[in-house]
């Protein structure tokens, strides 16, 4: 059984006196621990589909289940222990807690689950080891560069045990260099920790990464392409 | 999956919630100064309306009521001449309490004529060691000096008492030290009372009806020319611990009782009756607690304007913030949660405030009620509020269940302002903020 499925979902804005079709008909299905990639150009929907995958946005017609859960049908409180449990989230733009390190910002979602503070220190310790930033974790966001603090809200993601990641552009923000470290790692961590990616991106070499695109136009799939990539040892 | 547990959100809410107080410092200490501001005046202002509630309670006991009165009925209601309670009862009062101190006086109406003018005046005899026992009447000298024992006779030989007359009547009558007064009134016994006085003093602004027709005199000066000597109209008591009034008060009226049976009083002058000072003054009961309503009406006034500011100042932070909080809303934070911290945010802003504005508030106050405020190079006979004269240096007072108040009405009205821009926060949708 497929981790994530859509079925028939739409997406429908109204700007002023204008029906805006965001999403129409998308049906689509992924397996656990797959490194997924949503492609297409500006306006073609990929932000709007992850946002209704994360339940931050709803639907206008379908329905999107992960682990038989129908993420529709939750209220605002499950909705929002559903994101948290279920699902890591990493933004363009970082998106960390600037008044909290690296090591805090880590930890906050894991506080919010509410584990104990042995294991969520040592849990944040570990996955900052695993993107590389073992020895700048005290360091607050505006101490880190943008790869860096990118990479935070990678161990942020995962740190916190979701099934699925959703990455919104994760490296429009960065340079090449680090967009490709960036993606080494979390295609890495979706190996090592067998969880899930989706993430959008129009970015070629991101592209590159990701062993399913799934490419988006007007709202609609137009492609769905599976690819093997070399092992990350070969990269 | 792992169960939530908020309880372990407390530190960490805490923790963020401080240190985004001081993201933006000078915003964060512009506010508290305003706050702060706000309850060193209110601080100020408790202190003073404590420092007159005090004076205007003291001025209502120490300058002619005492804490306690007796009298009997037919006094109280008419003035009745003859509603007098006899001496013993002064004795056996004295002797039963000895920790109380007790004044009797007498009263009499009469016309008062001097070389220059003639009015009427109120009569007022006193025992001036037992009056400076229970009140600071006698204190009150302006000129002249404290002096009620016979004064010597004039040429022609008359007998005279010395009096003490209000600073008023003395204007009026132009009345110096070592005037003649010519008191002339209707006797107990019917016949027409008359004597000649000596003016020894004058006193200060006291009360407005005194100051204007008070006349002081010695007990025995009185019985010497309205020819009553059987008792005294009025016995005002004073308590060392003003705290244990109403108790003393019982305990008097049940002994008064037990004199009643050994010493009966006759019908036409009614029975004895106990007051208290707030009894004898409505006027200035009710004001004592007018002047606390104030106080909690002016602080909500002046909290509530500084409030404004940290409802600016939070405004401000929740609208730069509202991408942040979507994030955090994203990520799986209950909307309930992230109230809890923008409120504790607020919480810490007044925290902090009410520390430093209870601080300067104290320190300023402390001075004051050191040094007082001093008038009198201004209003040498102090000022008239209200019908009472108070004293020339305006007094105040710290007391630390105002500073509680004062810290507590800030924290709550502070707390409530918060929730304007909480609420906004908490109504926001994540996808809507980071698009």
């Amino acid at each position: 059984m497929a981790l994530l499925a859509l079925d028939g979902i739409g997406k429908c804005y109204r700007q002023g006196e204008i029906e805006v079709q965001a999403l129409q008909d998308i049906n689509l299905q992924v397996e656990a621990g797959e490194f997924a990639a949503l492609v297409g150009p500006s306006g073609s929907g990929k932000t709007t589909l992850l946002n209704i995958i994360g339940g931050l946005d709803s639907p206008t017609a379908g329905c999107a289940r992960l682990n038989d859960t129908d993420i529709t049908q939750l209220n605002d409180r499950a909705l929002a222990n559903f994101r948290l449990f279920q699902l890591g989230f990493i933004f363009q733009a970082y998106n960390l807690v600037p008044v909290l390190s690296a090591l805090e910002n880590v930890e906050l979602i894991m506080v919010l689950q509410g584990r104990s503070a042995d294991e969520r220190r040592e849990r944040a310790r570990h996955y900052l080891s695993l993107v590389g930033l073992e020895d700048i974790m005290h360091r607050r966001p505006s101490a880190l560069s943008g790869g860096q603090q990118q990479r935070v809200a990678v161990a942020r993601a995962l740190a916190a045990g979701p099934r699925l990641v959703l990455a919104d552009e994760p490296t429009a923000n960065l340079d090449s260099e680090n967009a490709t470290a960036l993606l080494d790692i979390m295609h890495r961590l979706s190996h090592e920790e067998q969880t899930t990616f989706i993430f959008s991106t129009h970015d070629p070499r991101v592209m590159e990464r990701a062993e399913r695109i799934i490419t988006l136009r007007d709202g609609r799939i137009v492609s769905d392409q599976e690819r093997e990539l070399p092992h990350e040892a070969e990269l | 999956m792992v169960q939530q547990a908020h309880h372990t959100h407390l530190p960490m809410l805490f923790f963020m919630a401080w240190r985004n107080l001081w993201r933006n410092p000078i915003r964060s200490l512009l506010t508290i100064s305003a706050l702060a501001g706000g309850l060193v005046m209110i601080i100020l202002y408790a202190g003073f309306l404590e420092g007159m509630n005090r004076q205007m309670q003291r001025h209502a006991t120490e300058n002619s009521t005492g804490h306690l009165q007796l009298q009997r009925q037919a006094f109280i209601d008419d003035r009745d001449l003859y509603a007098t309670l006899p001496w013993p009862y002064l004795n056996a009062l004295e002797h039963r309490f000895p920790t109380l101190h007790f004044a009797p006086r007498l009263y009499a109406a009469g016309l008062a004529s001097s070389d220059a003018s003639a009015t009427g005046v109120m009569i007022q005899a006193v025992d001036p060691q037992r009056e400076a026992r229970v009140t600071r009447i006698l204190d009150h000298i302006r000129q002249g000096t404290l002096n009620l024992a016979p004064a010597t006779p004039t040429s022609a030989g008359l007998t005279r008492f010395n009096v003490i007359v209000g600073h008023q009547l003395a204007r009026n009558m132009n009345l110096t030290i070592g005037s003649e007064l010519i008191l002339v009134t209707q006797a107990a016994d019917g016949s027409i009372g008359n004597a000649l006085f000596r003016v020894a003093a004058i006193l200060k602004p006291l009360e407005p009806n005194f100051d204007r027709s008070g006349v002081l005199m010695s007990i025995e000066a009185f019985q010497s020319l309205m020819y009553l000597d059987n008792g005294f109209h009025e016995l005002a008591i004073r308590l060392d611990n003003p705290d244990q009034l109403a108790q003393i008060q019982t305990t008097l009226r049940s002994h008064l009782l037990q004199i009643g049976t050994i010493q009966p009083l006759d019908a036409l002058g009614g029975k004895p009756v106990i007051r208290n000072w707030r009894e004898l003054n409505p006027a200035v009961a009710d004001m004592l607690e007018l002047s606390r309503s104030m106080m909690l009406f002016v602080g909500l006034i002046v909290v509530s304007l500084a409030s404004m500011g940290m409802l600016n100042t939070m405004l401000m932070a929740v609208h730069e913030r509202t991408h942040e909080f979507g994030i955090l809303l994203a990520i799986g934070m209950q909307r309930r949660i992230l109230l809890l911290m923008v409120l504790l945010e607020s919480f810490f802003l007044a925290l902090v405030s009410a520390l430093l504005g209870s601080l300067l508030g104290s320190l300023l106050t402390g001075y004051l009620e050191d040094r007082g405020i001093d008038l009198s190079n201004y209003m040498p006979d102090g000022y008239d509020w209200a019908g009472m004269v108070f004293e020339p240096v305006m007094e105040v007072y710290l007391l630390p269940h105002h500073i509680l108040q004062a810290c507590l009405l800030m924290l709550v009205i502070t707390l409530l302002t918060a929730l304007i821009p909480a609420w906004r926060m908490v109504r926001l949708k994540p996808a809507e903020v980071m698009r």
